[in-house]
């Protein structure tokens, strides 16, 4: 009975449109139920802030539905999972079977990312798989959390699950499971949500049977190939209103720790033509000597995701990556990485990048839609043991943020928001977090000057800030990037800041830890604080309206310094208590004029002049990075030469060249 | 005079005014125009329109959307927002998230309090209550003279933990009332003791800013029925499908947020289970919106994770209802890539549709059914007169002109939009949730459910529509059938096996208390309170919660264990009867019960449904202009039989049945809808 996979007839005629409508929203329905069911039973709280994703696939493990909810960054990876699974036991797969898989090699995400995918029969043969996919809290390896950055290979990074089956024919392999749970810090949760996640894709399976039960197995498999070919037809149709051409651009990671100083640039080439969208990743960087490295499944995720950004009514299915197509070149770069390169961190490192990169391009075709850079995904962890119980059990204060995305053709950037890897992506509560683990959190806000300048400036930053209160045993590490490589604008916009932690800051002991690091040991008593990005800003600050600078300074997200030195707007306090500004437009005129006159030369200035003056004082980060365009480490006023010079030139491109040329 | 129940419901457009005589047991009703500026001047003159003696009247409820406007407009009095040291920002941060995952360009919409108007003060509790700094009292004095100095009268106290320890809360409250005497003061702790500080801030936030303006309102309604010879105490509808007295609604305004929604959707229950189905959509279309309910199996849904708008939640138990921008005044227009928009705009009361001749020069949805003579002219019983002219100007000017378009497609158009946008959100509610609307009954009800109804069934393969015999009206009828209830929570966070049972039971013992006085003060007689106590429950690690019915005494947690196991079997098809269960919430449920009016079947059944009183010609899409009588709903007996199109009018609402179609008139006077070719 088993082992058939069932193959849709070729349709002789199109299903009626009620049924085709009926049946399509049915598979929506019984991939949102399983999301739905994963919420209300997860025991991973990242799970529970929504990383994590939900398919349906057809028998040849093509994705026919993903949930509508899911988290962008396992778009488009669902189907290497289901297709691995489908390679690796070929017709050894029965009713009642479940099968587990992680692999990043073989189109996963990165190790904490388990899927579960359930075979669903019906006349004794496969006709779908039902999966679902979550981010567990821990899969082993080195550190808490095993986000390990200086992982070069993966294996100190956690536990790589290929394709395995954890039910056989609806009887529990307890003993597999078990090896898989005691590879990883919480063995109870991991087992948790493996059940959890298990019986998720039960529900999908009983829906499935039900349509075919109302429908026929014919009909359902025949809606679930015109489900596809319908969002091909959908992207295609809109491409007719598009031009063709060849669009390029390169966006950078920080740098390769593996080497000297400078940007590690991810290219990205766009073509349009009448086979639809192609993208050809050629020229992008080496693996670098962190696990900020892309496997294949989550470089075509990015792609994937980034595209879909600016078709964003269009249901994603298999029929979306027929009508867009990449070429990512030969295993070994920093987008096609491959084993046995660690990759966990990519979705800080070039998914970012690509997909940023891909916004870039789109707001060309669709100015309309255009957006600047948004804030960098980030990660920080402290582990360690909780000394406030007498059998201080592990802890594990693992956090992300939410930050501003860039500005926008007609409108600023959405402020505090969850990060473009997933902007269903939770924060958690800080009241949560604080009973689970020895943090004090000391402040949770909006960072002021966080947004990047233009005429529609980026949207917000945060800062969060914590102490540690009883620990032993504790380290830190972070995962993000852009201490370096800035959110940046577009159009004439000007960057936001840099990305990076700083601990115990403002005391004697203060150090900037950078974007990327492990395992730094941090001790009761150790504070910490950390911004997230704002938006880069859209189009040339000095065209932003008085009144628009002057609600900002009035909601405290721009100072009245910056609102001088960013969009030379001369306000001064009346009184303050009662929110009582004024603008001095004369004056404003004339330091409008001045910075036009000036800008371009003060972009040209002699780095190492800009890092004397940042380590004198004289001048603060902001005006390093937006007025000098040198990259510096934020802690010492050390210069990056290479750096800078690779961010003027962007600088030059995405910035200054969209300037009026005004005479000094 | 005969003693008589008065409900009385605030819409955007109308207020309406449903009356049930207790001897009669039959329904009247009245509307009058909504008065926005203060809707209680509508709910008075509705009074006076329907002849109510107040002295005579033995229950008055009353649903209002204050509130709801309230919020969605940002319509509120100098509020401020006073919190812990770091964390002023919590109600504009969120959770981050957006509500469209891919549109780059659909922002959620701004907090409820400006950041100019939050403020900090140094203090600060931890996880387990303890003070790791008092709140300091020069710094708490500095912000409550600031905000004095800024004229705010309601103050929103919201500090980090305050759940396990609300002393700083209490002391600054302490303090803003000595500095603002005149302030209504909200603090977290009292209006949501639960953790996670973004839900408690922004319930306690919408409590703030609601109250001066939703109590004020409430206060000075009861004053004037009191007036005008009312004994009994208003009962104020809130979003739990419960009411409450003003006592109440003074400390927990946030509660009405979905008062005017909630007595729909009980309304459609009630209707659809006259009528025999158990499963029903409610389509609840007024002025400037819809709101959609679901009834499975008899049940109307309820949540806690609730919101007027996305990303600002209001954590109280409230009946589960969705709303979209789509009712009669919702605005036509062309957007600027050429294409045909309806809603979520609307032209509300003030300057309403063009055709109310009240300055609105936009189309509305209304408009387009004047002109294609769905609509007759004359509304409310004569109450409102309708332009045609304008109306046709308008859908020329806007919609016909610019598509270069006969002015009847263009209007028929403005409708097809229209009823596509509330078909999509059933579907969102019904379909999304593993329901086939095919299997449900549509209750069609508000002042524009009517005109709409069939051909959204239609879109949604829905074979019945219900209008019930007043369905401009149906929000009050919904009013007279609810209970005084309140939903009361504390925490109670560990291990199920080690908990202190005394502890648990002498926890609910306090909230019992707690109930009884609310009910008390409500002047509900202990022998009609009824209290219910839950439970949530989750097994050890997981993030979501379970809630169960728990008994009294020591022994009742043991069984509340059993029942959380069955129940997660039940609801997600596993359990782990092996696995520790934690504690998470107790909630206690008070309910104080007030008499239901008793409705009475007609006896006698007539198929005819009697002479029309014109004949018009009504446009129908491919069909054109079709010749369609036009009937006076009063006139029509029960048991009436006839086949589409017809048009039906009635003091509140039109009814619009499409050609292919048949009605019949039950022994309830509702029309039901049997849609063919489905």
């Amino acid at each position: 009975m088993s082992g058939t996979i069932a193959v849709p007839l070729a349709p002789t005629t199109a299903l009626d449109p009620v049924t085709f409508e009926v049946l399509k929203n049915a598979f929506a329905t019984s991939v949102d139920l399983m999301s739905e069911q994963i919420l209300r039973t997860c025991y991973s709280f990242v799970i529970y802030s929504r990383d994590f994703s939900s398919a349906l696939c057809d028998a040849a493990g093509n994705t026919v539905m993903q949930g509508s909810g899911d988290i962008a960054v396992h778009v488009g990876t669902l189907h290497f999972q289901c297709k691995a699974v489908l390679e690796e036991f070929g017709t050894d797969i029965n009713p009642g079977d479940v099968f587990a898989i992680n692999d990043p090699y073989r189109g996963g995400t990165h190790f904490n990312d388990v899927s579960f995918i359930r075979p669903i029969f019906s006349g004794g043969e496969v006709i779908a798989f039902a999966q679902n996919k979550g981010h567990w809290a821990d899969i082993g390896g080195n550190v808490p959390g095993s986000f390990d950055v200086n992982a070069k290979e993966h294996f100190g990074e956690g536990l790589r699950i290929t394709p395995v089956r954890i039910w056989s024919r609806g009887v529990f392999l307890h003993d597999v499971a078990q090896l898989l749970v005691s590879n990883t810090r919480a063995p109870r949760q991991a087992m948790g949500d493996l059940h959890a996640q298990s019986e998720a894709t039960a529900v999908c399976e009983r829906e499935i049977l039900r349509l075919v039960d109302r429908y026929s197995k014919a009909t359902v498999l025949h809606a679930m190939q015109e489900t596809q070919d319908y969002v091909e037809r959908t992207v295609r149709r809109r491409l007719e209103g598009l031009p063709h051409g060849v669009w390029e651009t390169t966006d950078y990671m920080d740098n390769d720790p593996g080497k000297e100083e400078g940007l590690v640039p991810i290219k990205i080439k766009l073509t349009i033509d009448a086979n639809g969208i192609h993208y050809d990743l050629a020229g992008s960087a080496p693996v670098v000597a962190t696990f900020l490295n892309s496997g294949y499944g989550t470089t075509f995720s990015a792609i994937y995701a980034g595209t879909k950004t600016f078709f964003p009514d269009v249901p994603l299915n298999s029929g979306f990556y027929a009508a867009v197509t990449a070429d990512i070149g030969p295993e070994g770069t920093v987008v096609n990485a491959g084993w046995p390169n660690a990759v966990t961190g990519f979705c800080s490192g070039p998914y970012e990048k690509l997909m940023n990169g891909i916004f870039e391009i789109w707001s060309k075709i669709m100015p309309e839609r255009a957006m600047a850079c948004a804030f960098n995904l980030e990660y920080l962890l402290v582990g360690g043991k909780d000394g406030r119980t007498e059998d201080s059990p592990y802890f594990m204060w693992y956090d992300w943020m939410a930050g501003g995305w860039g500005g926008r053709a007609s409108k600023d950037g959405s402020g505090a928001t969850a990060p473009v890897f997933g902007a269903g992506l939770a924060v958690q509560p800080v009241e949560g977090q604080e009973r689970l683990s020895p943090v004090l959190t000391s402040m949770h806000q909006i960072g002021m000057d966080s947004g990047g300048p233009g005429r529609f400036r980026g949207g917000v930053g945060i800062e969060k800030g914590g102490m540690l209160t009883d620990a032993q045993n504790a380290v830190m590490s972070y995962c993000c990037d852009r201490a370096r490589s800035i959110t940046w604008g577009i159009e004439g916009g000007l960057p936001s800041i840099p990305h990076g932690v700083w601990l115990n800051k403002g005391t004697e002991s203060e150090r900037f830890l950078g974007s990327n690091f492990s395992s730094v040991p941090v001790q009761s008593g150790d504070s910490f604080v950390r911004p997230s990005a704002g938006g880069g800003g859209y189009g040339d600050p000095l065209e932003r309206t008085y009144l628009e600078v002057l609600d900002d300074v009035i909601d405290g997200y721009v100072s009245v310094g910056r609102a001088a030195k960013d969009y030379g707007v001369v306000i001064t306090a009346i009184d303050p208590d009662l929110d009582a500004y004024e603008v001095d437009e004369a004056a404003s005129v004339e330091l409008r004029h001045d910075i036009a006159a000036h800008r371009l030369g003060w972009l040209a200035e002699d780095p190492a002049t800009v890092s004397a003056r940042y380590i004198s004082g004289d001048i603060d980060m902001l005006d390093v990075i937006r007025r000098y365009g040198v990259i510096l480490d934020w802690g010492t006023g050390e210069l990056f030469a290479t750096t800078t010079r690779e961010h003027r030139a962007l600088m030059e491109r995405r910035s200054s060249a969209h300037w009026p040329v005004v005479p000094a | 005079m005969s003693q008589v129940r008065v409900a009385v419901d605030v819409g955007g457009t109308f207020t309406d005014v449903c009356i049930f005589d207790e001897e009669s047991h039959k329904i009247r009703v009245t509307k009058v125009p909504s008065t926005p500026h203060d809707p209680l001047v509508a709910v008075m003159n509705g009074v006076a329109r329907a002849n109510i003696d107040l002295e005579d009247v033995t229950l008055f409820s009353h649903g209002t959307t204050v509130a709801t406007n309230a919020l969605i407009t940002r319509n509120f009095p100098p509020a401020a927002m006073v919190t812990t040291r770091g964390f002023r920002d919590v109600i504009e941060i969120r959770d981050g998230t957006k509500d469209d995952l891919w549109d780059a360009y659909k922002d959620v919409s701004g907090p409820y309090i400006r950041r100019r108007d939050r403020f900090e003060v140094t203090e600060r509790i931890d996880y387990a209550g303890n003070t790791v700094m008092p709140l300091d009292e020069a710094d708490a004095r500095r912000v409550a003279q600031l905000l004095r100095k800024r004229n705010v009268n309601t103050v929103a106290v919201c500090f980090m933990n305050s759940y396990a320890n609300p002393q700083n809360e209490i002391r600054m409250r302490e303090i803003l009332e000595e500095e603002l005497p005149n302030a209504t003061v909200s603090t977290s702790a009292e209006i949501l003791p639960e953790i996670f500080e973004h839900d408690r801030f922004n319930t306690t936030v919408a409590n703030a800013v609601l109250a001066p303006l939703v109590s004020g309102y409430v206060n000075r309604l009861s004053d004037q029925l009191k007036a005008g010879g009312y004994k009994g105490d208003l009962l104020v509808l809130h979003s739990g499908g419960g009411s409450m007295t003003p006592r109440m609604v003074e400390r927990y305004p946030v509660r009405l947020a979905a008062s005017g929604i909630a007595a729909g959707a009980i309304a459609a229950k009630h209707v659809a289970q006259q009528c025999g189905y158990e499963n029903a959509v409610g389509l609840d279309m007024g002025g400037t919106s819809t709101d959609i309910a679901l009834v499975s199996g008899g049940e109307l849904r309820i949540t806690k994770e609730w919101q007027v708008e996305y990303g600002h939640p209001i954590i109280f138990p409230s009946i589960d209802v969705l709303t979209i921008g789509a009712g009669g005044g919702s605005l036509a227009y062309i957007d600027i890539a050429g294409s045909l928009r309806n809603g979520p705009q609307s032209a509300g009361a003030d300057p309403g549709p063009a055709c109310y001749d009240t300055g609105g020069d936009q189309p509305t949805n209304s408009d387009a059914n004047v002109v294609l003579n769905r609509l007759g002219t004359s509304l409310a019983g004569g109450a409102k007169n309708l332009n045609k002219a304008l109306a046709t100007e308008a859908i020329k000017k806007v919609i016909a002109d610019p598509l270069n378009m006969p002015i009847a497609e263009a209007a028929h158009a403005v409708i097809q939009v229209a009823n596509a946008n509330m078909a999509d959100a059933v579907r969102l509610v019904s379909i999304r949730r593993g329901h086939d609307p095919r299997d449900f009954a549509l209750v069609a009800f508000g002042g524009a459910g009517a005109l709409h109804g069939a051909e959204v069934a239609c879109e949604l393969n829905i074979p019945t529509v219900i209008i019930p015999p007043n369905p401009g009206v149906a929000s009050a009828l919904g009013c007279l059938l609810v209970d005084i209830r309140h939903d009361l929570s504390s925490m109670f966070t560990g291990i199920a096996a080690d908990a202190d049972t005394e502890a648990l039971e002498g926890m609910y013992v306090s909230l019992e208390s707690e109930a009884m006085a609310r009910l008390r003060q409500e002047r509900v007689a202990d022998e009609n309170a009824l209290l219910q106590r839950q439970i949530s429950m989750r097994y050890l690690g997981q993030w979501r919660s379970l809630s169960v019915s728990i008994g009294s005494g020591l022994g009742a947690l043991a069984e509340a264990v059993e029942t959380f196991h069955e129940q997660h079997e039940r609801e997600f098809a596993f359990s782990q009867k092996d696995q520790p269960v934690e504690v998470y919430q107790l909630h206690l449920t008070a309910i104080g019960k007030t008499p239901k009016p008793s409705f009475k079947p007609a006896v006698e059944l007539n198929a005819d449904p009697g002479t029309p009183r014109e004949i018009r010609p009504v446009y129908f899409g491919e069909l054109g202009w079709v010749d369609t009588p036009v009937f006076d709903r009063d006139d029509m007996p029960a048991g009436a039989m006839f086949s589409g199109p017809a048009v039906i009018d009635q003091f509140d609402s039109t009814t619009v049945i499409p050609p292919n179609t048949t009605a019949v008139i039950d022994e309830w006077m509702n029309i039901l809808i049997h849609l063919e070719e489905i």
